[in-house]
């Protein structure tokens, strides 16, 4: 039997190949087209329904734009406690260095997994102020409900498992034999996570810090019955949308997604970017 | 001068190994995959304890299992690691990967000019703005023995680093190496599984099985006088014919230590028919059915059909010329070694030609 294949069938072949390839092609390119478009949306909606002049009166309501800065700070306040709790945590689950992994990670995904209104129920039995904790904070004159504190807590649990089990694929993608020729080069653990690990973590961290950084920004379920108050921006969504209706809660969607996408996004391009350079 | 005394228990067998590396000397660890190789070099490194045993670097104790106890930190050892895998930061430019070393362990040997020196000795002169990711495998290479040069380490590990490069690209990084531990006058010792990469590197050669050093000795002597049955498998030799005159007794065949025609003054003569043959390197390797064995100490014995012992015993051999098909081959095994029953060596006279 000869290998070479008859010319005619091989040109058909490829000729059928060629197109069945680009009606394939085609359709999973129309495919991608209306996911995109779908998820897009819900933002393009709010653009269309919007007018400048609508925007202006809702803010310039005198205190409009406190729920602002209230959401702005405890997101801040959210994401130092992330960095400075999360991170050793997740760096520990991706070198499997706790003992009983498995159970740690378990703890962290039930945060994720439980939906955020049964959170704040939880947190009150938790943090509430008839309980150990809550007579704690009460010694210091503090409490952890409808205050500042509840929100930045309820904050913590709805953003914290999206940044650790972020942190923590960063961490697995860094090469440990790297690590170890750093560390064989001189360099005793903690050089070499400041000069090695964290460097090549990075664009993994900034990714997941940007998605808990727009949890927190977003968080309603479990913030709405452990810290009505004060009010961050989806509270003021909220509470607008029932007293006064759809069209003057709008402007104050827009304001929360002003205020949450660009860090979000920049980090996006920021670790795409990273990610190129070290890849080509 | 590097001495290393190891033990540790392993699943399989108990890993029990003991050397010393000269200043300047190349000293390879050969054996088969598992045996243990590469657990050697990381307890020298300090990536491993060893369950009992002692590294001593140019008289600085950097692992000690008896009181007082001793366990220097890799990153205090000045121990230099190369694997397979260069591991060259992908987020450093190749001047940064080997100036790495500079900031914990500053001083001559780390400057800007010494770096440019080593980069353009090593034929990345042009490369150092480079990110890791764009260079090629042996190119990686090369930045990563240049970063361990800067890093002034005081001994050389080399963990298969060559496995999976082009031959040519071997014999060029391998030489650097040679180069780079005769004018630093380091001690330094390679892995291999391969007996060409431990030849090509070595002076001195360990081969390792089963957690044991079976023979130390240079590379030409090992494969010449392998000290063990195993050791002689481990080196190429490929049959063990039985020597009539000694039953259980078995003479090694290497098949490059064969020459054609009867020669009985220089080994022992064998003959059979020729079973297959194909092209090998420059020459040919045949398989050939061993029907007669001629040794100095017995008249010729028929060991083919109906003879005693392993008749038929197949036996490659690498020639320059193929044999003629169809007919008897008759070659001499050049003073081959002889084994007991039990593996060891047996020194008999007769079959070694003085």
């Amino acid at each position: 039997m000869s290998w070479a294949a008859s010319p005619p069938a091989q040109v058909a072949g490829s000729a059928l190949r060629r197109t069945v390839g680009s009606a394939s092609g085609v359709a999973s390119l129309a495919g991608a087209l209306v996911i995109w478009v779908a998820l897009l949306g819900p933002v393009i909606t709010l653009l269309t329904h919007l007018s400048w002049h609508q925007i202006t009166t809702a803010l310039a309501v005198p205190g409009a734009l406190d729920p602002l800065l209230v959401s702005v700070e405890s997101g801040a306040i959210t994401l130092a406690v992330l960095l400075l709790l999360g991170t050793p945590l997740a760096w520990k689950l991706a070198r499997g260095s706790l003992p009983f992994p498995r159970v740690w990670e378990a703890g962290v995904l039930c945060s994720l997994l439980l939906p955020p209104l049964v959170i704040g129920l939880l947190l009150i039995f938790m943090v509430g102020p008839f309980t150990p904790i809550g007579e704690l904070l009460g010694h210091v004159h503090l409490s952890a409900t409808n205050t500042f504190l509840a929100l930045v807590i309820a904050e913590v649990y709805e953003s914290a498992p999206y940044y650790v089990l972020g942190a923590q694929a960063a961490f697995a993608a860094v090469d440990p034999a790297i690590e170890e020729q750093a560390a064989l080069l001189g360099d005793r653990p903690s050089r070499v996570a400041r000069r090695v690990t964290l460097p090549l973590a990075a664009p993994g961290l900034a990714m997941a810090l940007a998605v808990a950084w727009a949890r927190a920004m977003g968080a309603f379920g479990a913030v709405v019955i452990i810290a009505y108050h004060p009010y961050g921006i989806p509270l003021q969504i909220w509470t607008t949308l029932q007293e006064t209706g759809l069209p003057t809660a709008l402007p104050f969607a827009l304001v929360l997604l002003v205020v949450a996408l660009p860090l979000p996004l920049a980090a996006y391009f920021w670790s795409a970017r990273a990610r190129g350079r070290r890849r080509a | 001068m590097l001495e290393a005394d190891v033990e540790l228990d392993r699943r399989e067998f108990r890993l029990s190994a003991a050397f010393a590396v000269a200043a300047g000397e190349r000293l390879a660890l050969f054996g088969p995959s598992g045996a243990g190789k590469t657990t050697i070099l990381e307890v020298i490194a300090g990536l491993q304890e060893p369950g009992r045993g002692t590294v001593v670097l140019d008289g600085r104790v950097l692992t000690r299992t008896a009181p007082p106890r001793r366990q220097v930190p890799p990153w205090q050892r000045r121990v230099g690691l190369l694997r397979q895998d260069p591991a060259l930061f992908p987020h450093l430019s190749v001047r940064q990967n080997l100036a790495y070393a500079a900031r914990t362990r500053p001083g001559p040997g780390t400057g800007r000019d010494e770096i440019t020196r080593i980069a353009e000795r090593l034929g990345i002169g042009g490369l150092v703005d480079d990110r890791p990711a764009r260079l090629s495998g042996g190119q990686a290479h090369r930045v990563a023995l240049g970063r361990l040069l800067a890093s002034r380490c005081d001994a050389l590990l080399l963990d298969e680093p060559y496995t999976g490069l082009d031959a040519s690209l071997t014999r060029d990084l391998t030489d650097l190496v040679r180069e780079v531990v005769a004018a630093r006058q380091v001690p330094s010792v390679l892995v291999a599984h391969e007996l060409e990469a431990a030849q090509a590197f070595a002076d001195r050669m360990a081969v390792l099985d089963q957690g044991q050093i079976l023979q130390l000795g240079s590379p030409a002597e090992v494969v010449a006088a392998p000290a063990a049955r195993r050791v002689a498998e481990l080196v190429g030799y490929r049959a063990f014919v039985p020597l009539p005159a000694d039953p259980g007794t078995v003479a090694g065949v290497h098949p490059d230590r064969v020459v054609p025609g009867r020669q009985p003054g220089r080994g022992v003569v064998l003959a059979g028919p020729v079973r297959s043959c194909r092209p090998a390197g420059a020459g040919w390797e045949a398989t050939i059915e061993m029907v007669t064995i001629e040794t100095a100490s017995a008249e010729t014995a028929g060991v083919g059909a109906g003879g005693a012992g392993a008749g038929g015993t197949l036996v490659p051999v690498r020639l320059r010329e193929a044999p003629a098909g169809g007919r008897d081959f008759t070659f001499t095994v050049l003073a081959p070694p002889c084994f007991r029953p039990d593996g060891t060596r047996v020194t008999r006279a007769e079959e070694v030609p003085t």
